[in-house]
């Protein structure tokens, strides 16, 4: 008797068992998977964050509209993502694994320019679709790879705005405070560039991420008699930096980047020292746009912070991925996809995304200034200058 | 240009002597137990977190944050001292590479508990400027010079003047001997890895306000508190202190004629130089190979 009833229960745990088995099979079949490489932990794990927090509400949004229809078939969306930590050879093996291994139709992400570029090889390689979403260094697009694509403005782009202000302004010699990577040296390469021929540069200095002392710096900016202070790195350096030169008395007009125009900025300093700073913004949270304000709301709803650049372009690139999907009518085929991402013209968050022959969007920049009253306005374009609250 | 030399000069102290404090802190372990404890650069980041915890959680009060952080990685270091080193005692290597394996446990334990976002450790108090001449310096920078010559005088008088400090120099000297004459040569370890858990605490809680908290804050202590054992001369806890301060200055001041991505480059080429000549660092003492 004890035999048989142990049998019975072996069957039901048996049919149980294999029908646990065969349900993620059956769901498996409805799902697509879009491959995503970021920094979930290491110097790079803050922009991470909120580069995750687009993506995923991205998928969120996606979901709650039935998901993403591709071939007549519709499909929820999932992401597999994988943590490169700022290193390249660690986003070089995330890359590999998600094309050979987990197969996915189209990677998205990644934050840093040096990981990308040792990143992008690697889906051409293997025939994958890669879309950027943060990293700024202009040559990434301009390495003739096919497969590469990004949507966020490049260093070359965002200073392109910057300069024409700096130039009208007279703000010489002018000074640079950059992170030695690509970001900080790509950014200090556009600026010099793009500025008026002959223009004064009164000190360029560089430091590695992770730094936090900028106090040498302030003494060379200061011997160099400098106007104005561009400091091409994000947040937490950014008010170190400013934090330091303000402490040590230095009266220099302060030039910053996207990351140094969010109300979490202003919280990490205060309106005092900040007043009157410019930088150059490619999603500025408050500005009078629907597109723009109907983005931050969801994000503000959902994290219960203000939306972050890097969290719209982010958003941008999981939706585009989405498009091509739609557009390719297949979940799997990588390269119908790659065909459809060089024909997309995508309404975004961020403004209207086509790619050009280098795989380059090109999304609205804007400049902004910080108001003594802690709030900001809109400076550029010209089309959408406003007042204290708008920036 | 006087004028920047004085500053950097002083900018390079401050920096030094949170080079003296990772510094000391690892030359006591190395020169007891014989173990370079890479895990000390992310124990003096722990430390400054729990400064912070304390300081915006419970007391608010700076001084009270920096001796309960000393306490609280005084237990850390009492838990890590016997479930990582104590185990591994016969086995150096071992204990390397566990130190290693420390500094990834740490700092991916913080990004766990606090978030990867930096942290602000803002005191009111020592944020406040102090002008000398038209040069401005904040509180913190002439506090963090300030306690650091109190630890290193408080330091060196217990190792001289203290029976106990006498029996860490025995241990250090050589433990064998040390047992033979009666010295409790585990305790010697313990309380030696307390003391250097506190200069960790206290290093990382000076530093944090006047810059950041974040996950690899100690990176950089750690590799240049290294560096300054090497300028000293490893075993010399004099040697630690000029040669942490020495590469603070170093650093600082060299900026003024060199591009300041070539600082680090302009530190260590120093040192080589320095080692070239004298093998033994600046103060170590030449002593023979044993057999």
């Amino acid at each position: 008797m004890t035999k048989i009833v142990r049998r019975a229960a072996l069957s039901v745990l048996a049919v149980g068992a294999a029908l646990a088995g065969f349900t993620p099979i059956a769901a498996a079949q409805d799902r697509v998977t879009i491959g995503v490489l970021t920094a979930l932990s290491g110097p790079l794990a803050a922009p991470g964050r909120f580069q995750m927090n687009g993506i995923n509400l991205a998928v969120e949004d996606a979901n709650a509209q039935g998901g993403v229809e591709i071939g007549g078939r519709r499909y929820q969306v999932e992401i597999k993502v994988y943590d490169t930590r700022g290193n390249p050879a660690e986003g070089a093996s995330a890359m590999q694994r998600l094309t050979t291994v987990d197969r996915v139709p189209v990677v998205i992400g990644e934050l840093s320019s040096g990981v990308a570029a040792a990143v992008a090889p690697i889906a051409a390689d293997n025939e994958v679709p890669f879309i950027l979403t943060v990293p700024t260094g202009p040559n990434l697009t301009k390495a003739n790879n096919r497969w590469l694509f990004r949507v966020n403005a490049h260093n070359d782009q965002l200073s392109q705005a910057l300069a024409d202000f700096i130039s009208r302004q007279g703000w010489q010699p002018l000074a640079y405070i950059a992170w030695n990577n690509d970001a900080g040296r790509g950014g200090v390469q556009s600026m010099s560039r793009l500025l008026p021929q002959g223009w004064r540069i009164g000190y360029t200095g560089f430091f590695n991420v992770g730094e936090v002392d900028f106090s040498a710096h302030v003494t060379n900016i200061r011997n160099a008699g400098a106007r104005a202070v561009m400091l091409f790195m994000d947040e937490e350096p950014g008010s170190l930096a400013i934090a330091q030169i303000k402490a040590a008395g230095l009266d220099v007009q302060l030039i910053g980047t996207l990351a140094m125009g969010s109300d979490r900025f202003l919280r990490r300093l205060d309106a005092q020292r900040l007043n009157g700073m410019v930088q150059y913004n490619a999603f500025p949270p408050n500005a009078a746009v629907p597109r723009i304000q109907g983005f931050s709301q969801r994000y503000r709803a959902k994290f219960n912070e203000e939306a972050h650049g890097f969290a719209a372009q982010s958003y941008d690139g999981l939706m585009v991925a989405l498009a091509a999907l739609r557009a390719a009518g297949s979940a799997t085929d990588a390269r119908r996809v790659r065909e459809a991402l060089t024909r997309i013209d995508h309404e975004g968050v961020t403004g209207r995304l086509r790619f050009d022959a280098e795989g380059q969007a090109s999304p609205p920049v804007y400049v902004t200034q910080w108001c003594a009253d802690g709030r900001r306005r809109i400076l550029y374009p010209a089309d959408v200058v406003a007042d204290c609250g708008a920036g | 240009m006087l004028l920047a030399v004085a500053e950097q000069v002083l900018n390079g102290l401050m920096l030094g002597s949170i080079y003296v404090f990772v510094a000391l802190g690892m030359m006591l372990i190395y020169g007891v137990m014989h173990v370079l404890n890479f895990a000390h650069g992310a124990l003096f980041m722990l430390g400054g977190y729990c400064a912070h915890l304390v300081f915006t959680q419970a007391i608010g009060n700076y001084a009270l944050a920096i001796l309960a952080a000393i306490v609280m990685l005084i237990a850390v270091g009492a838990v890590i001292e016997r479930t990582v080193f104590a185990p591994l005692r016969d086995n150096l290597r071992n204990q390397v590479i566990a130190s290693l394996g420390l500094v990834l446990f740490i700092e991916n334990l913080v990004v766990v508990l606090w978030g990867p976002n930096a942290l602000q450790f803002r005191i009111e108090t020592t944020q406040a400027v102090v002008s000398l001449g038209v040069l401005r310096f904040r509180v913190q920078h002439l506090l963090i010079i300030g306690v650091c010559a109190l630890c290193v005088t408080a330091l060196f008088l217990f190792l001289q003047r203290t029976r106990f400090g006498t029996a860490i120099r025995a241990v250090a000297q050589n433990p064998r001997a040390a047992l033979v004459v009666g010295i409790d040569v585990v305790r010697v370890h313990r309380v030696t890895f307390a003391i250097s858990m506190a200069l960790a605490a206290i290093g990382g809680a000076l530093l944090g306000p006047l810059f950041l908290l974040f996950p690899q804050m100690g990176d950089l202590p750690l590799v240049k508190g290294l560096a300054g054992i090497l300028l000293g001369g490893m075993g010399s806890i004099g040697g630690a202190v000029v040669g942490g301060l020495l590469i603070g200055v170093i650093e600082a001041v060299s900026t003024l004629v060199i591009a300041t991505d070539y600082r680090d480059a302009v530190t260590f080429t120093a040192i080589v130089l320095v080692l070239l000549l004298r093998p033994q660092g600046l103060f170590g003492v030449r002593t023979r190979e044993e057999a």
